[in-house]
């Protein structure tokens, strides 16, 4: 139903940079995922797209029409506001019922509409109500029952489901990609958090200071992290990211050597990424010897802090690990897992 | 706030303790006190310039109030006073007058707020708005007394535009008279209401009136559903400050029509002031004042109460 398109879209107020020369191809049908720390323009590249803020630079395309002077009201875009930007005056019942009335929807309809929209949300029993008198969470959900109820060309949400609980955060995201699959809406989707992200996107953006670091499937994101930034950022815990030199073949940094790592002959500085699972605990030296700092038991693993140079390595080990601080263990890795990272660019390099 | 009052009283007290450090201590009694010990130079002073005169006109309306002895009349002066054409004239020459030039104004400083407060230049410079404020009221009224007399400025001006075809007589007839009143009441006040709901409107969350507009909604639908809703309390204040205001309009009545023709433009404060100055019926005329205070008292109250319970979630 709609494909959007950015091309080299920028948006700065004076000399605040917010979003810097993104070019994006989001296609029909797909469910999208921003995901990047707090203030790296997440919300204004989804404002640009609905077209409540003029890109400095660059076009706003929506099924190859460049949609820049056309008004946010006539993109029929649906969004959900991070703020929830729920209407005070009216009931619940009212701010959902609000999109049919203005877009025409028989009346008739209404009713049965609001009805499953809010049941979606489980917000059944708030519609009487005003959004003054619900907690964060349950305006969170009508901000969310407001925006699904009709069908518009491109939904836009914005960390939807930041303010639930994990229990309702877990079933409201079974729900949304449920209604997503179903209504074939093209779906652009704002979060901070990597399990939402991986679990409901398509494609995932990674981005950071205004910048797109890198477009890719879950997996890719995951597997295949172009730069540093992505390899800190996904994951959790993230990826180790450990300098150290690189020469011949072999990257050492104190209390590390691992060799084998291709026929790279000129020397130089590197930076060594390698995941917490697939580090793997052994009891005899191996590529990675350090004390351990701190033993953290989640349940079904184990995350063992060890200290090397100053900084923490995270591995993860098995659910029953436990071993006395500063007791010295030893680590192998995943040869054909790990990373390598320009220095200085932070860009892969293996 | 007896509280915090407190709290800074002690801490004072404190500081000026010798070096020694030695606590001041009070009794419950003086704690109690201070707080009140604060505050009550303003109320005496708000006493004696409000209230005094207050009870003395509602003590006054129960005499027949000669220039050399007050005789008691009992309630004899409200009798007389609901029996009194002119009183009910007077009352409904205000309502007629002040409700339609109240409406006027709100209605034409909503419209102009809403189609105004988008635009940068005015948020710059809506102080300009508020001249016709400032301007002396009994200036104002002399300029438009002698606009609209006849023959003058208006009936010139319109005449020369080809509205009409002879002098209009805007002050001796009777909602010409009323007109003028009302014209010169909205030229000088709409600006207040307007910078009011300008500010109403500027206050308002703008990602509401971005999320009415994705869901759909036309300018005039965010207006009639959304903004106008929020502004409810503020409209509400805003219409009982200009109405009690304008009840007691009277500088325009004195010098632009002395309440002609007929008694018909006369308005309660300007019968009041004919009964106490003219007549020189001071219990009288303090009897209507009563009246109206109380009348006033009641409307705003009511108003308040409708709006500011629609108002809340
Ligand atoms: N109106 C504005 N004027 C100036 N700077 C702005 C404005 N709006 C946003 N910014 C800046 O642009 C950058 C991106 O903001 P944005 O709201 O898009 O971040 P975000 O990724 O949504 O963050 P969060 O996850 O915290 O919501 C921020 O650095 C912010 O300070
Ligand atoms: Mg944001």
């Amino acid at each position: 139903m709609a494909e959007i398109e950015l091309r080299n879209v920028r948006k700065q107020w004076g000399a605040v940079v917010g979003v810097n020369d993104v070019n994006l191809t989001i296609t029909d049908e797909e469910f999208l995922v921003l995901l990047g720390p707090s203030g790296c323009g997440k919300t204004t590249t989804m404002r640009m797209i609905a077209g409540l803020e003029d890109p400095s630079a660059g076009d706003v395309v929506i099924d190859g029409e460049v949609v820049n002077e056309v008004d946010a009201r006539d993109r029929d875009v649906a969004m959900v506001f991070q703020s929830y930007a729920l209407y005070p005056n009216m009931t619940i019942y009212e701010n959902i019922r609000f999109p049919l009335r203005m877009r025409d929807v028989p009346k008739a309809r209404h009713a049965e509409l609001v009805q499953r929209a809010a049941e979606m949300v489980e917000l059944g029993d708030y519609l009487h109500r005003k959004p003054g008198a619900l907690s964060g969470g349950q305006r969170q959900r009508a901000a969310l029952a407001r925006a699904i109820v009709r069908q518009p060309h491109v939904f836009l949400m914005d960390e939807p489901l930041s303010n639930l609980d994990a229990k309702l955060r877990t079933a409201m995201r079974v729900q949304l990609k449920h209604l997503q699959r179903q209504l074939k809406i093209t779906t652009v989707y704002v979060t901070h958090d990597q399990v939402e992200a991986m679990t409901l996107a398509d494609r995932i953006v990674i981005m950071d200071g205004g910048e797109i670091q890198q477009i890719g499937t879950p997996d890719e994101i995951y597997t295949d992290p172009a730069n540093t930034f992505v390899a800190g950022f996904i994951g959790s815990p993230p990826m180790n990211l450990i300098g150290g030199r690189l020469e011949g073949g072999s990257f050492t940094a104190p209390g590390i050597r691992v060799d084998g790592l291709g026929e790279n002959a000129g020397a130089r500085n590197a930076i060594l990424g390698v995941r917490p699972e697939d580090c793997h605990v052994v009891g005899a030296p191996a590529h990675f010897n350090a004390k351990i700092f701190a033993i953290e038991p989640m349940g079904d693993q184990t995350v063992v802090s060890l200290s090397t140079d100053g900084h923490l390595v995270e591995v993860r080990a098995a659910r029953d690990y436990r071993a006395p601080l500063d007791s010295m263990a030893h680590i192998s890795f995943d040869l054909d897992r790990l990373y390598l990272f320009d220095e200085t660019s932070g860009e892969r390099l293996r | 706030m007896t509280q915090t009052a407190f709290k800074a009283g002690g801490a004072a007290v404190v500081a000026a303790s010798p070096p020694a450090g030695r606590r001041v201590r009070r009794s419950a009694f003086q704690r109690k006190l201070f707080p009140y010990l604060l505050v009550a130079p303003a109320v005496c002073y708000l006493l004696m310039i409000t209230l005094y005169p207050g009870v003395y006109a509602i003590y006054q309306s129960f005499f027949f109030v000669r220039f050399n002895e007050w005789i008691p009349a009992g309630f004899d002066n409200y009798v007389e006073l609901f029996q009194h054409d002119e009183f009910w004239g007077a009352l409904w020459n205000t309502f007629v007058i002040g409700g339609i030039a109240l409406t006027l104004e709100c209605v034409i400083a909503l419209a102009l707020a809403y189609y105004a407060y988008r635009d940068p230049l005015i948020r710059g410079w809506r102080i300009v708005f508020l001249l016709p404020m400032l301007f002396m009221p009994s200036a104002v009224a002399f300029i438009w007394k002698l606009a609209f007399a006849d023959g003058r400025v208006i009936s010139d001006l319109l005449m020369r535009v080809g509205l009409i075809t002879e002098n209009i007589d805007f002050l001796g007839v009777v909602w010409n008279a009323r007109l003028t009143l009302i014209v010169a009441d909205v030229w000088q006040w709409t600006p207040f209401l307007f910078i009011i709901f300008v500010a109403a409107l500027q206050a308002q969350d703008k990602e509401i009136e971005e999320a009415a507009r994705l869901d759909g909604a036309s300018w005039s639908a965010i207006f009639w559903n959304i903004s106008l809703p929020l502004m409810k309390p503020v409209i509400a204040v805003a219409v009982i400050l200009r109405g009690i205001d304008i009840t007691t309009m009277f500088a325009n009545v004195f010098i632009m029509t002395q309440g002609t023709p007929g008694g018909t433009t006369e308005t309660i404060s300007f019968f009041i002031y004919r009964m106490g100055f003219r007549t020189f019926n001071f219990g009288y005329a303090s009897a209507a004042s009563a009246v109206m205070l109380i009348l006033t008292l009641i409307i705003a109250q009511l108003l308040l109460k409708r709006f500011f319970r629609s108002g809340r979630a």
